[in-house]
C-alpha cells in the first residue's frame, strides 16, 4: 500500500535530483561558465617579471580562449595592468588598489615581493622578523573572491611560469628554448594489461577513464546510502507520530511490540528495495549507455543489495528505537542527524578512504560495523578492489551489529511505546536496552 | 475448548514504574461469562491491570492465566483490548483500517464481519471515509469495532463509553451484553458508577494499586450495612443530629450516614421534631457513595479487601 501513492512516486523522483544536485549544479555551470572580462592590476617589487608575466598569462589566456570544437569563448579575457610601484607609501597604495577592486574597477591585483625571483630557502619562523622576509618572497593575491576562486589558481600558473622564464633569462638562455625547458610531460593512467583467457592474446592496455573510475564507485556508494536515507528517515517520524496518536496501544492488543516494530522494518525495506531495483535499473542502463559497464563488476550486484538490506536492517531498527523514545514529533526532528551518521559519515570520508582504498585507516573505516555497507562498498567499487577476505568478515561484522542493535531496539520499542508525556534520557535508553 | 470456570486468575501480581507500585500484591479471579467492572480513581491501577491481563505490559512478580494459559508476549485471536484513548491511523478509510486490525488479530478476512458490525452501530455511510474525518464518538465506535472483530472470548474495555452520546453508549452496551450472552466474557473499565451498578455482574475496585473491593455489588453493599438514610426534607436543610456522620446533598433528597447502632426510628422522630419529612427511606450505600468513602478526600475506610 505504502509504495502505491503518489508520494513514494515523487520521492523516487526527487531522491536522485536532491542527492544528485551538487553535480548537476556543477554540470550547469560548466555549461554555462562565467566568461566576464578579468582586469587584473600587478604590482611588481622585483621591477623584472611583470611583462614576463604577463605575456605568459596571455599566451595561456588564447590558448583556453575558444573552445577549439565550437569555437565558442569558454574562458574569461585577462587584461592586465602594470602598477607603478610607490615605495614610500606601499600601504596607502595597497589600500587604494584594494578601493578599485571594490568599486568593481580591478577583479583583483598582484603583488610580486621583491625576492618572488629567488627566494632561495623557505622560511619557517613565525617571529615577525621572519614573517617580513617571508613576504618579500611571495605573490601576493588580493581580491573579493573566496579562496576558491578559478582565477587564483588560473593566475598562479601564469605567474609560475612567468618567474621562470625571467630566471631562464637571467641565466642567458634564448627565448625558443623557453617551451621546450618548461614543458610538462603528460602522465596517463593506463587501465592494466590482462590475457584474454579465451584467445590466450594479451589486451592492450587501455588509457584510463579518471572520470568514470572515480565517479561510477562514488556514485555506487551515494546510491546506496541515498536509497538508506530515504528509506530509514520517514521510519523515524513515522513511529514517533503513531506513537503519539496512541496508535500503538490499539495495534498492541493484536500484535507484540516485536512484531509491530518488525512489521514497520520490513515495510520500510520493502519500499526501499522497490525503488533500488528503479535506480539500479536505471543506472546500470546508463552504464551500458555510456559503454562503461566494466567499471562496475557483475559480483558487485549482489554485495548491493546484501550491504543495503544490512544497512536498512540497521537503521530502520535504530530509527524505531529513537522514535518510540520521542515525547513528539518534534522530538524525531531533532534526532534525525543521529539517525543518519552511520550515512552521512561515511559520506564525509569518502576522499580519503577513495585516495588510499587499500591504507590501514580506509580499511579499519570500512571494517567498523556501521560503515561497513558504504565504505567498503565503496572500495569493493574501486578497479583496485580490496583483498578477498575483507567482505565477508566487515559482512559478519555488521550482521552481529544489526542482530544486536535489533534486539537492543525492540526492548527500547517495548518500553518506550506505550510512554506518554516524558522524553527519555540516553541512560533510560541504555537501561531498557540492557534490562528490557 | 475453554472450560475453565474463570476466564481470568491473577495471583499476586505486583508491577512498578520506577519507584512507584502501579499494582500491589493483587489477587483476582473473573469468572467465564461475567462482566467484571473495575472501578477506581484516576491512577490507581486499573489500565495497568488491564494491560498486564492483556499482555501488553509484563508483572515484575506474581501470575496472569487467561483460560488457564499463562500470558506471555504471544497474542490470540480470542482475547481483545479496547484502549482508553482513541488510536487509530488517521490517513486510513475505516473499512481498510478495520480489516487490517482485523485480519491482524485473526489472520483471516473478516470483510463481512466489518460490513456487518458498521451496519449495527450505524456506520455503514462512513466506511469508505478517513478516520481523521470521523467525530470524537463516532471514531470511539470504529475502535470498538476493531477490537470486537473477530469476535473475541475475553473483551477487555477501558472505559469504552467516555465521549459518547447517550444512543451511541446504549449501542456499545447492548453490543457488550449481547457478546456477553453468547459466550464472552467481559472485563471494562469505568467512571460511572451507575454504569458499573447496571452492568455488571461483579465489581473490583482498585486504590493506590491495592484491591479494596471485590465482589458483586449485593455482596460488597452487605459489607457496609443499611447505614444509609435518603431523606427529604422541607427546606432541604438537615438539622445536627446525633448518630449522623454524613451529610451528601443530593438536590431534592439528601442522603445521611449513620453510624453503627444509631437507630433509623429514633432519627426519623428527631427528624420530624425539627422539620417536615416528605419522604424517608433506610437504604444499603450506593456504588458512588462506597466509592467516595474509599477514595474521596477523606478516605477513612481504605482496607485491602
Amino acid at each position: 500500500m505504502s509504495i502505491r501513492n503518489k508520494t513514494f512516486i515523487i520521492g523516487l523522483i526527487m531522491a536522485p535530483v536532491l542527492f544528485g544536485g551538487g553535480f548537476l549544479g556543477l554540470a550547469l555551470m560548466n555549461a554555462k561558465p562565467d566568461i566576464a572580462d578579468r582586469h587584473v592590476g600587478i604590482l611588481d617589487r622585483t621591477g623584472k617579471v611583470a611583462a614576463l608575466v604577463i605575456q605568459a598569462a596571455q599566451e595561456k589566456n588564447m590558448k583556453e580562449l575558444f573552445n577549439k570544437k565550437t569555437g565558442k569563448q569558454e574562458s574569461p579575457r585577462y587584461f592586465f595592468e602594470t602598477i607603478p610601484v610607490d615605495a614610500q607609501s606601499l600601504d596607502a597604495q595597497r589600500l587604494e588598489l584594494s578601493d578599485r577592486v571594490r568599486r568593481g574597477d580591478l577583479f583583483a591585483f598582484l603583488e610580486i615581493g621583491a625576492d618572488a625571483l629567488h627566494p632561495g630557502e623557505e622560511i619557517e619562523g613565525q617571529d615577525p622578523a621572519s614573517q617580513k622576509k617571508a613576504a618579500t618572497r611571495r605573490v601576493a593575491f588580493y581580491s573579493n573572491s573566496t579562496g576558491l576562486s578559478d582565477v587564483r589558481y588560473w593566475l598562479a600558473d601564469a605567474v609560475d611560469t612567468g618567474l621562470r622564464r625571467a630566471r631562464l633569462l637571467q641565466l642567458g638562455v634564448d627565448q625558443k628554448n623557453f617551451h621546450d625547458l618548461l614543458a610538462s610531460v603528460p602522465f596517463q593512467p593506463m587501465s592494466l594489461v590482462v590475457r584474454d583467457e579465451s584467445t590466450g592474446k594479451i589486451a592492450g592496455a587501455v588509457k584510463k577513464n579518471e572520470g568514470a573510475s572515480f565517479g561510477v564507485p562514488l556514485t555506487v556508494m551515494m546510491l546506496l546510502g541515498m536509497i538508506v536515507i530515504t528509506g530509514a528517515s520517514p521510519m523515524l517520524t513515522s513511529v514517533a507520530e503513531d506513537k503519539s496518536n496512541r496508535v500503538f496501544e490499539m495495534l498492541l492488543g493484536s500484535a507484540t511490540p516485536l512484531e509491530l516494530m518488525m512489521g514497520k522494518v520490513l515495510a520500510a525495506i520493502g519500499r526501499s528495495v522497490t525503488s533500488s531495483i528503479f535506480y539500479v535499473a536505471g543506472g546500470t542502463f546508463v552504464l551500458y549507455g555510456l559503454a562503461i559497464a566494466g567499471l562496475v563488476p557483475l559480483s558487485l550486484y549482489p554485495w548491493f543489495y546484501i550491504y543495503l538490506l544490512a544497512d536498512l536492517m540497521f537503521l530502520c531498527a535504530f530509527a524505531a528505537a529513537l522514535g518510540a523514545s520521542c515525547g513528539s514529533p518534534q522530538d524525531a526532528q531533532h534526532l534525525a542527524i543521529i539517525l543518519l551518521m552511520p550515512v552521512m559519515i561515511p559520506y564525509f570520508l569518502f576522499m580519503p578512504v577513495m585516495s588510499q582504498p587499500n591504507g590501514g585507516v580506509a580499511m579499519a573505516l570500512s571494517l567498523f560495523p556501521p560503515f561497513t555497507p558504504m565504505l567498503m562498498l565503496l572500495r569493493q567499487a574501486m578497479p583496485q578492489g580490496v583483498p578477498a577476505w575483507q567482505p565477508w568478515v566487515g559482512l559478519a561484522g555488521t550482521l552481529a551489529c544489526t542482530l544486536v542493535l535489533t534486539w537492543a531496539a525492540a526492548r527500547i520499542f517495548r518500553v518506550a511505546i506505550l510512554m506518554q508525556g516524558k522524553t527519555p534520557k540516553a541512560a533510560d535508553l541504555l537501561r531498557w536496552a540492557v534490562r528490557g | 475448548m475453554f472450560d475453565h470456570a474463570n476466564a481470568v486468575e491473577i495471583a499476586g501480581v505486583t508491577k512498578t514504574f520506577g519507584a512507584l507500585a502501579a499494582v500491589d500484591s493483587l489477587s483476582l479471579a473473573v469468572p467465564a461469562g461475567s462482566v467484571y467492572g473495575f472501578i477506581g480513581p484516576n491512577g490507581s491501577g486499573k489500565t495497568t491491570t488491564m494491560r498486564m491481563i492483556a499482555g501488553i505490559f509484563y508483572p515484575d512478580c506474581g501470575d496472569i492465566r487467561v483460560f488457564g494459559r499463562p500470558v506471555s508476549g504471544a497474542r490470540s485471536d480470542f482475547v481483545a483490548y479496547l484502549p482508553e484513548e482513541r488510536g487509530l491511523f488517521r490517513k486510513m478509510e475505516v473499512q481498510a483500517l478495520l480489516e487490517f486490525h482485523g485480519e491482524l488479530r485473526s489472520g483471516r478476512k473478516v470483510t463481512a464481519e466489518v460490513q456487518a458490525w458498521l451496519e449495527r452501530l450505524g456506520l455503514a455511510h462512513c466506511a469508505k471515509k478517513k478516520i481523521e474525518t470521523l467525530s470524537k464518538g463516532m471514531s470511539q465506535k470504529v475502535q470498538f469495532i476493531a477490537t470486537v472483530v473477530p469476535e473475541p472470548k475475553l473483551l477487555i474495555l477501558d472505559e469504552p463509553f467516555t465521549g459518547l452520546d447517550p444512543v451511541s453508549a446504549d449501542q456499545i452496551r447492548e453490543a457488550v451484553l449481547d457478546m456477553r450472552r453468547r459466550g464472552a466474557t467481559v472485563i471494562l473499565s469505568t467512571h460511572d458508577m451507575g454504569v458499573a451498578e447496571t452492568m455488571c455482574d461483579y465489581i473490583f475496585m482498585i486504590f493506590r494499586g491495592k484491591k479494596v473491593l471485590d465482589g458483586t455489588l449485593d455482596a460488597i453493599q452487605e459489607q457496609y450495612g443499611n447505614d444509609t438514610i435518603r431523606v427529604a426534607v422541607e427546606d432541604g436543610a438537615i438539622p445536627d443530629l446525633p448518630g449522623v456522620e454524613k451529610i451528601r446533598d443530593l438536590g431534592l433528597v439528601q442522603e445521611l450516614r449513620i453510624s453503627r447502632g444509631c437507630d433509623p426510628q429514633e432519627l426519623l422522630r428527631a427528624l420530624v421534631a425539627h422539620t417536615r419529612v416528605s419522604s424517608f427511606s433506610v437504604t444499603k450505600p450506593s456504588l458512588h457513595d462506597i466509592f467516595i468513602r474509599i477514595a474521596g478526600p477523606a478516605a477513612e475506610e481504605v482496607k485491602v479487601a
